[in-house]
């Protein structure tokens, strides 16, 4: 029998004393948002300073990608809801605080404003497509007009939809290892990193290449800095926070986070993207996918390991 | 050809001096780990875990597998698997560094790229099977069993290098 649970009453089959609600598709979702957020992010700031013609792949496949990063990452997140079609109810309401009902909100201007961003540039990335209907060409000459307001409401709104993956977690004041200010801008900088290496990953232009790696390597050491950052400040808090960060140094998902995301996810990239700039040669598609590996399994040990902390008795 | 030579001269590190670090480097092994090198028992993990995924009850009965099967612990969640991606991370970097990094097969002009990967893959094969049942290979067994002055670790080393001087007769065509 396991009386002291039942008596304490922290028997509360998958939410306590561990949750075990949010899944695989969690993560997913949180990755691609992430770094669809990080592409728009580029994409607009390029935009607004008028650098566009250098930056070819930013501006048009890579926010292709992030369109379809963002439609995968909504299907994966309705699909683990439980009550998938009470999702239209975030709508009905705004509230200012909670991380959810901004969350619900950004990621539908974001969207659907990529989405025309997208339509805008169809004609340059498929010279071959027609929209065969006048009205959609005026339109479409129309949303290239105003392409760079476009990119000035998507870039505050790209900052915003990328700490919201972070701050969705640390919104949650019950799981300890989730509740601390870092994981916003944490996963903030994750996900401009992914962006950046998925930007690198399809760019064919050398200069943009160089420097959006230039740009990915700084994000990288500022990501490692915040990860120290985490850690020691859970080390120096209560011991509520120093069980939960065990889960991460001495635990269940040491070796996942830090092997995988730590190692093969940021340092060793980082190293290789440090000796492609000194000028030797390397695939860049090598640290581009080791980024964007790295990410995701920082995702899902961040949103797994989260979930098994908990407040002492 | 000679001129070739000439510039590859200091792409590699000299010998010697390698083997001289790779010394030093089980000393800190043992140090930091409590054990030595290996580097055919990340391969072993690696199949162990495969078979143990794809048919756990084969992995469970059988005699050799599941020497290597705990429960609720992963096979992997081993140093020498570590040690195995560290090694190729390494590997990776120094080629990097000094240029090297380009997908090519190493083998004498004599011969086919073909015919040197089949011989590669069949004596890889045998010295995988060989290491198995020695117990190890020539850095798990020879070189770290030889660092405890253990009496198999000079055996196998004897052995490794003793037939490989043998057989090198029969296919130094491969080569020369």
């Amino acid at each position: 029998m396991q009386e002291e649970i039942f008596i304490s009453g922290r028997n509360i089959p998958n939410i306590d004393p561990v949750l075990q609600v949010w899944h695989f598709p969690i993560s997913l979702y949180l990755f691609l948002g992430g770094m669809a957020a990080g592409i728009i992010f580029f994409a607009s700031l390029f935009t607004i300073m008028r650098k566009e013609k250098d930056f070819p792949t930013t501006v048009k496949g890579a926010m292709l990608v992030a369109v379809i990063a963002i439609s995968v990452g909504l299907v994966a997140l309705m699909y683990d809801l439980t009550h998938m079609f009470y999702a239209w109810q975030l709508y009905t309401t705004i509230r200012l605080e909670s991380p959810m009902s901004w969350g619900a909100w950004v990621l539908l201007i974001v969207s659907l404003l990529s989405f025309l961003w997208v339509f805008s540039y169809s004609n340059e990335m498929f010279p071959k497509w027609d929209w065969k209907f006048d009205f959609i060409k005026k339109f479409q000459a129309y949303v290239i007009e105003n392409r760079r307001t476009i990119a000035m409401i998507l870039l505050p709104l790209s900052v915003i939809l990328g700490i919201y993956t972070g701050i969705l977690l640390s919104a949650f004041n019950a799981r300890p290892l989730w509740n601390n200010p870092i994981l916003g801008p944490l996963f903030l900088t994750s996900g401009l990193s992914t962006g950046a290496a998925a930007i690198i990953l399809f760019s064919k232009n050398h200069y943009e290449k160089h420097l959006m790696t230039k740009i990915d390597l700084a994000l990288i050491i500022l990501e490692l800095g915040l990860i120290i950052h985490l850690l020691m400040g859970m080390a120096a808090g209560s011991a509520v926070q120093i069980e939960a960060m065990q889960v991460l140094v001495n635990g269940e998902f040491t070796v996942m986070f830090f092997v995988f995301v730590v190692i093969l996810g940021l340092i060793f990239p980082a190293m290789l993207e440090g000796i492609e700039l000194m000028g030797r040669k390397i695939p860049s598609i090598i640290p581009a996918l080791l980024i964007l590996m790295g990410g995701l399994i920082f995702r899902m040990v961040m949103v797994e390991a989260g979930q098994l902390t908990r407040y002492l008795y | 050809m000679k001129e070739k030579k000439q510039k590859n001269r200091h792409v590699y590190w000299n010998p010697y001096f390698g083997g001289f670090l790779l010394g030093i480097l089980i000393i800190l092994t043992f140090y930091f780990t409590g054990r030595g090198l290996g580097a055919s028992g990340a391969l072993k993990s690696g199949v162990v875990a495969i078979v143990h995924t794809v048919a756990p009850e084969h992995a469970e009965n059988n005699a050799y597998y599941s020497k290597f099967i705990k429960e609720g612990e992963s096979p992997l969640n081993s140093w020498l698997v570590y040690e195995a991606i560290g090694v190729l991370i390494g590997a990776f970097l120094s080629g990097a560094i000094t240029g090297r990094l380009k997908l090519k097969v190493q083998h004498s002009p004599k011969i086919t790229g073909k015919r040197r990967i089949i011989f590669a893959l069949a004596g890889g094969t045998l010295f995988g099977l060989g290491a198995q049942i020695a117990r190890g290979c020539t850095s798990g067994a020879a070189l770290s069993g030889m660092s405890v002055l253990a009496t198999g670790g000079f055996i196998t080393m004897i052995a490794i290098f003793g037939t490989g001087y043998v057989f090198a007769y029969f296919f130094r065509k491969n080569w020369i």
